[in-house]
């Protein structure tokens, strides 16, 4: 008991100093990186890109509004070389901020499309995922859907699934309507749809996909590489469901996952050369291959049966740094569309 | 409640020349530190978002708020009284095994529980259509209440076996049934405890995020973790957050005054072995099965789900590292907690007016939403690092961001309030006589706490480390955007797999988890029924 005490007094002192701590830069031969991506194929990634280039990946994975505000809080102090985050939101959030600095690479200039690209070279998308239809085959006629005006009709009353309007896929598909259509459409838009729920918002993408087979729904709203991993788990759900692409009237939302360069990076060289491995034929691949996202270089070739069959689709072509701009505004609709 | 009068020093311990309570105050003041870095927040912004919440979401996010915080106060109070009862008082076969299983769910993270039950009753799981869908309000409640309930259990158990159990004798012998004793007498002496496991569940459910999102109950909460995401308005978000803690300040006043007055009997009357009372055979088969269906829908079958998914699904990445990060991280917080828990409880039973705030103040952080809380303590250390950078310019430490130093201080500002209570009511049992007599025979303030307080209070402090044990374990946002580069943590990958929608590959860190908190939770509970040796008056 008596050793406790001391034990207890002695860990209370270290918790008073509880000032000192943190981390070094450490030395060249390492790119540290701040990514709100934890997927698996990004852990391939990053030991291929060491074993290219003998320069060692040190990540922390969070969620990116955390990342963002811990980068901001490190301040000139921060460690970060590279800022990765899913979605293009964020990266306008993080570039608001001040988190990167622009950055000449023709590789990078000429790999990948101007629209998933910020103007300066302040991030770039590394890959893509578009924001689709997935809908009962039995209950739902092929001409019954087109756009995203589809989701608002009033035919489709009782019949449709989403998610909570939290989740930054609906907020940046809302954003990019808010600038196709107008605030005035828009609102309109998210009121129809509120109107049209079959159960109040819950769970996530796949769970909406599920939804659909089980028949609680007729129609819902995800992101395609779930459908695509869901197929890969069970092969028997294009059966009953199919993917629709809601492509009339301004092109298949999409939106990126990209990084850039931190304002402080310590090793900005090895920053560089890091977004422009993620731009290679390799990683892009990898990309497509193993997580189902679409690569945003067009020429790539990959190999995934399930996105293959999933065809082409036209593409909006917004640029993407709208999606940030317009996030708050779209939040604040789906607030007065009451769409929890 | 000053029970512990402040006395004269007669002379002084040479061992240990730093008295805990002045220590122990200034400990829970710099908890409170990224609170009031959340309150320096929540003056900078404008009242943009207050309003637009005011006109849209308010009234929905606080009704559901209200629903939830009621439906899971009864919820928790039917699963953990009654069982507390049973095993209490009576004998029935598995009893022995009941007392310390019912607090096992606690070891399980609300979102892992949420995720299990929902792949298993929503479509697509197995039990589709046998069970509603578990989503909304009421599923919400049913997940707060089921991993929950243990505090109330824990709480109430100790009342009956407490101090209630002279008074219920009592009751018994003047002819009251087992019926009446409980409402008459039971009942009202547990109040106290209820009243605190419930207020515990309450805020834990209020300041979630992640499973109340998934299910589709937005409360306060959500309120302002998107004023803060889609918003982009941190000084909104704190400023709701402060609401938040306010509004959990009176309710806890409120709950503090009922206990006062509400005090029947001296509840810390002297405990001894107790009598069980054998149940009839019909009885006992409810009583079997009563105690076991909270332990079956809080902790058996979502990880039976868990395992039968993690066998399905070939893992892509070691859990190892994970496990022992965690497993340190926790084991260091889970000490630096019951250290400052014990002095900060110190300081509130002997200390000025100050010590005693200050420890309820460090209470707070509980009742913030994990990624606020976080952001007071990022916020806190950029601060510093600005001062330190100002005066000291390049000899400057480097303190802002993350680390494991951070870490673990955010871990204490948040979870002071389950290291604290158990600790000062470890140190009420040693009443001011008992203290009196030992000075009386020469024993220094040192001598005293050390000698007399201490192994008394041992049962609530290793309570209270236990406690923190399991929190920290479970704990997310603070750990996410606090931890050091390559550092994973079993929260963290469970989480990170969950967001991205494989349950499947997040199934073994949840296990992991659940293994993790397992053997702490049957601590705690044995120390709660076991740990009370009571001192002669």
């Amino acid at each position: 008991m008596r050793t406790l005490f001391r034990l207890s007094v002695l860990t209370l002192s270290a918790a008073l100093l509880a000032a000192c701590g943190g981390e070094s830069g450490g030395d060249a031969q390492e790119v540290i990186l701040y990514t709100a991506r934890h997927y698996d194929s990004d852990e391939l990634i990053n030991r291929r890109f060491e074993e290219e280039t003998g320069i060692a990946v040190r990540s922390i994975s969070a969620d990116s509004d955390l990342l963002i505000e811990r980068i901001r809080a490190d301040g000139a102090r921060s460690p970060a070389d590279v800022v990765m985050t899913v979605d293009a939101g964020r990266l306008y959030r993080a570039e608001q901020a001040g988190l990167f600095q622009p950055v000449q690479s023709d590789i990078l200039d000429s790999r990948i499309p101007a629209s998933l690209r910020h103007p300066d070279g302040l991030w770039f998308g590394f890959s893509r995922r578009a924001r689709v239809f997935v809908y009962a085959k039995d209950r739902v006629q092929p001409g019954e859907l087109g756009g995203y005006e589809t989701l608002a009709d009033p035919a489709l009353r009782g019949r449709v699934c989403v998610r909570s309007s939290g989740v930054i896929y609906n907020i940046s598909l809302l954003a990019a309507l808010i600038d196709r259509w107008g605030p005035d459409r828009a609102q309109d838009w998210a009121d129809g749809v509120v109107a049209n729920f079959a159960r109040i918002p819950s769970g996530a993408d796949m769970d909406q996909i599920l939804a659909v087979r089980a028949g609680e729904c007729d129609v819902a709203l995800v992101n395609h590489y779930y459908f695509a991993r869901l197929i890969a788990s069970d092969p028997t759900i294009t059966d009953t469901v199919a993917i629709h692409w809601p492509e009339a009237g301004g092109g298949v939302h999409v939106n990126i996952s990209g990084a850039g360069v931190a304002a402080g990076a310590p090793h900005p060289e090895a920053a560089v050369r890091y977004l422009e491995f993620l731009a290679s034929d390799e990683a892009q691949r990898m990309v497509a291959e193993t997580n189902g996202e679409y690569p945003v270089e067009a020429d790539v070739e990959y190999d995934n049966p399930i996105i293959a069959e999933f065809g082409t689709f036209e593409a909006d072509p917004l640029n993407v740094s709208v999606l940030g701009e317009n996030q708050a505004e779209a939040q604040r609709m789906f607030d007065r569309a009451g769409w929890p | 409640m000053a029970l512990i009068a402040p006395a004269p020093r007669l002379r002084r311990g040479f061992r240990f020349s730093a008295d805990p309570a002045p220590l122990g105050a200034l400990a829970a003041l710099v908890c409170i530190l990224p609170i009031l870095a959340l309150v320096a927040l929540a003056a900078t912004g404008g009242g943009d978002t207050l309003r637009h919440l005011a006109e849209t979401r308010l009234l929905a996010y606080l009704r559901n708020s209200a629903a939830l915080a009621i439906l899971v106060a009864i919820g928790v109070s039917l699963l953990g009284v009654p069982t507390a009862w049973l095993t209490a008082r009576y004998r029935f076969p598995g009893r022995g095994v009941f007392v310390w299983a019912l607090a096992l769910p606690l070891a399980a993270p609300t979102y892992v529980l949420a995720y299990a039950w929902a792949s298993l009753v929503n479509a697509g799981g197995p039990l589709y259509g046998l069970l509603p869908p578990l989503r909304g309000v009421a599923g919400a409640a049913f997940i707060f209440s089921i991993a929950l309930y243990p505090y109330v259990y824990l709480l109430a158990r100790q009342a009956f076996e407490g101090g209630a159990a002279h008074a219920l004798d009592a009751a018994r012998t003047l002819g009251a049934g087992p019926w009446r004793a409980f409402w008459r007498v039971g009942l009202p002496l547990a109040r106290p405890a209820l009243a605190a496991g419930m207020a515990l569940a309450i805020m834990e459910t209020l300041a979630d995020y992640g499973a109340v999102e998934y299910l589709g109950a937005p409360t306060f909460t959500t309120g302002i973790v998107r004023a803060w995401i889609s918003l982009g308005d941190p000084a909104g978000a704190a400023r709701l957050a402060v609401i938040l803690l306010l509004a959990t300040l009176l309710a806890l006043g409120v709950e503090r005054r009922a206990r006062g007055a509400g005090r029947v009997a001296d509840p810390r009357g002297r405990a001894r072995p107790q009598e069980r009372q054998p149940l009839a055979p019909h009885f006992a088969v409810l009583a079997v099965a009563g105690c076991a269906a909270p332990i079956l829908i809080g902790l058996l079958i979502p990880a039976a789900r868990l395992i039968w998914l993690a066998m399905e699904t070939p893992p892509v990445r070691p859990v190892l590292p994970a496990f022992l990060n965690t497993a340190g991280l926790s084991l260091a917080a889970a000490l630096i907690a019951a250290a400052l828990g014990l002095g900060a409880a110190t300081a509130a039973l002997s200390g000025g007016k100050l010590a005693r705030a200050a420890a309820r103040l460090a209470q707070l952080g509980y009742a913030i939403p994990g990624a606020v809380a976080a952001i007071g303590v990022l916020a806190l250390l950029g601060g510093l690092q600005r001062v330190l950078d100002a005066s000291l310019a390049g000899f400057a430490p480097l303190v802002a961001g993350g680390g494991l130093v951070a870490l673990v201080f955010a871990y204490q500002s948040r979870f002071a309030a389950a290291a604290i209570g158990p600790s000062e009511s470890a140190l009420l049992r040693v009443t001011p006589s008992l203290e009196a007599a030992a000075r009386t025979l020469g024993e220094t303030r040192m001598g005293v706490l050390r000698r007399v307080h201490l192994p008394l209070a041992a049962g609530g402090v290793a309570t209270a480390a236990l406690i923190v044990f399991v929190e920290v374990m479970k704990e997310l946002p603070a750990t996410m955007i606090l931890r050091p580069l390559d550092f994973e943590t079993l929260a963290v990958v469970a989480h990170n797999y969950a967001a991205d929608e494989r349950l499947g590959q997040a199934a073994r860190p949840s296990l992991l988890l659940i293994a993790l908190g397992l053997p702490a939770m049957i601590a705690v509970s044995r120390l709660v029924s076991g740990g009370r040796k009571s001192p002669a008056r």
